[in-house]
């Protein structure tokens, strides 16, 4: 009893020796501590926050205004965002799961009351209304939901006893196991593979699960357009970038939300590959739209840049770099553009 | 480099005694800046958190008495402050804003993006993600030691803990380091 007590205090006495070596400043070399180091050594290497920007963060805080930092504004927008969607998507699944029953509605009511006079709910009616109404000869194809759905309708409007009574000795038609729909099923395919590269950071697991959803569902898949930049992403992810420009190259871009970042990467890639005339007509696509001021334009001018200087076009390339200054004078490209043209 | 020596920076008291925000922000912005990149990590936006940060020692600076050093008392909202952040951005990654920073760091090839900038990134994400599975304690002490560079003594002195409980933290989250970093990359291959 008494060893393993000397033992945890041996222990706690050796984890409060002064550690005086840091990691991040060893050499490189082959062992855990040293990869260690090297990993926290490029993570220390932050540019330290530009002036400009204290000085912006100072004015809004002595502006005085009780206004929200522009996070909570961004979670506000994404709440609403997230609450739209929810609406939406609980709208299209009611709707496909009742769209048959809707549109046989018609020919049921008649059955159980005139459809001329509105008929409401009278206030007087204690009783929970009886049982389910079915038409005498439903739809097969409807036969189903319209059992879950028509029914409590007909019976909330208020159907009578006797009508009751002539319909409930009907047999209900055979039940059916109702299906996902197949938007459901791809939806949860591409959610997964989703999760896996966002979530997991496993994008060979992800590509295996769009690579399923392309084998069930073809390239008329619903979601296909989004389960594209979703393989794209992987594909990168996995330095695939041929394959990842392959896609890319069949892809009609545009320079509207998502179009901008898959337009830039798509000529980032081509001019890796060498097809700089064509990297340039997507960089010039994306900088002749009024480009906002963000972090696409910013790669776009400079890979504008560098590929008129690699096609010898010195004066486009020093007129892009010196637009580049002038809009992102703390851009991440700035050194280089500043070297370039020995400012 | 180390907010403690900052500290020698005299704090202007306005005239109710209480010391005075621009003052404060003058001396210490960019001190605090560096702390919340780097515990936030690289998906922060350092703007806002610099903002909500001195929003807060705003609403809080007629309660500060003075018993704890100024970078103490400013450390402690900045940690708080960041963790927040850190919690939104497990949320936030799932949508678009994440989804931009993501694919940009991603799909920037090398010769256009300087190569050492690129593998900077990759390098930064991983070590966050590696320090975001370890407990905050750990994690904000080894931090502070290998990315701000600060002494056992200077730590304790920020964080407010006794200089043994610093270096015990320390020896853990360094274990527990290697240890998921070596699960990090088991997973990777």
């Amino acid at each position: 009893m008494k060893e393993p007590m000397a033992r945890g205090r041996q222990t706690d006495a050796d984890e409060r020796t002064p550690i005086r070596d840091r990691w991040s400043a060893r050499p490189s070399g082959d062992g855990d501590e040293a990869l260690a180091g090297a990993l926290l050594r490029s993570a220390a290497a932050v540019p330290p926050f530009p002036a400009k920007n204290l000085a912006e963060v100072a004015a809004r805080l002595r502006s005085r205004e009780r206004h929200l930092p522009r996070t909570w504004a961004w979670q506000i927008a994404v709440a609403f965002g997230l609450l739209l969607f929810g609406g939406a998507l609980y709208a299209a699944v009611l709707h496909i799961l009742r769209g048959p029953s809707l549109r046989a509605l018609p020919a049921v009511v008649p059955v159980s009351m005139p459809a001329s006079a509105p008929v409401r709910r009278p206030h007087s009616v204690v009783a929970p209304p009886p049982a389910p109404v079915l038409s005498p000869e439903p739809e097969p194809s409807s036969i189903v939901r319209a059992e879950e759905t028509r029914a409590p309708r007909l019976a909330f409007r208020g159907a009578t006893q006797e009508s009751v009574a002539t319909k409930v000795s009907l047999e209900p038609p055979p039940a059916l196991p109702p299906s996902p729909s197949a938007l459901a099923q791809e939806s949860r395919l591409l959610a997964g593979a989703l999760h896996k590269l966002r979530q997991e950071r496993d994008p060979g697991q992800a590509l295996a699960m769009l690579d399923e959803h392309r084998a069930r569902f073809g390239a008329n898949g619903a979601l296909e357009p989004e389960a594209n930049v979703t393989r794209i992403e992987a594909l990168l992810r996995l330095g695939r970038h041929d394959q990842a420009l392959g896609l890319l190259d069949g892809l009609a871009l545009t320079t509207a939300g998502v179009g901008r970042e898959m337009l830039v990467a798509r000529a980032e890639l081509r001019a890796e590959k060498g097809r700089r005339a064509a990297a340039l007509n997507d960089f010039n696509l994306l900088l002749s739209a009024d480009a906002p001021p963000d972090v696409v334009s910013e790669r776009a001018l400079y890979g504008r840049a560098t590929c008129r200087a690699q096609m010898g076009d010195g004066a486009g390339a020093r007129a892009d770099l010196e637009q580049y200054l002038a809009r992102f004078p703390t851009g991440r490209f700035a050194a280089q553009a500043r070297a370039a043209i020995g400012k | 480099m180390t907010l403690v020596r900052s500290d020698a920076t005299p704090v202007i008291e306005s005239r109710s005694g209480v010391p005075d925000l621009e003052a404060l922000y003058r001396a210490h912005a960019p001190t605090v800046a560096r702390w919340a990149a780097k515990l936030a990590g690289p998906l922060a936006d350092v703007d806002d958190l610099v903002h909500e940060i001195f929003l807060v020692v705003r609403r809080r600076l007629p309660e500060f008495r003075g018993d704890a050093q100024v970078t103490t008392w400013l450390y402690r909202i900045t940690e708080r402050v960041a963790q927040e952040s850190r919690r939104r951005d497990r949320f936030r990654r799932w949508f678009s804003r994440a989804r931009h920073l993501e694919i940009e760091r991603t799909m920037a090839p090398p010769h256009l993006t300087p190569v050492d900038e690129f593998e900077r990134r990759q390098s930064s994400e991983t070590v966050y993600r590696i320090l975001d599975r370890l407990p905050g304690k750990y994690r904000n002490v080894l931090i502070l030691f290998e990315l701000e560079e600060l002494s056992g003594e200077e730590i304790a002195t920020l964080t407010g803990l006794k200089l043994a409980t610093v270096w015990v933290h320390l020896h853990r989250a360094r274990a527990r380091f290697i240890a998921e970093m070596k699960r990090d990359s088991g997973r990777r291959t």
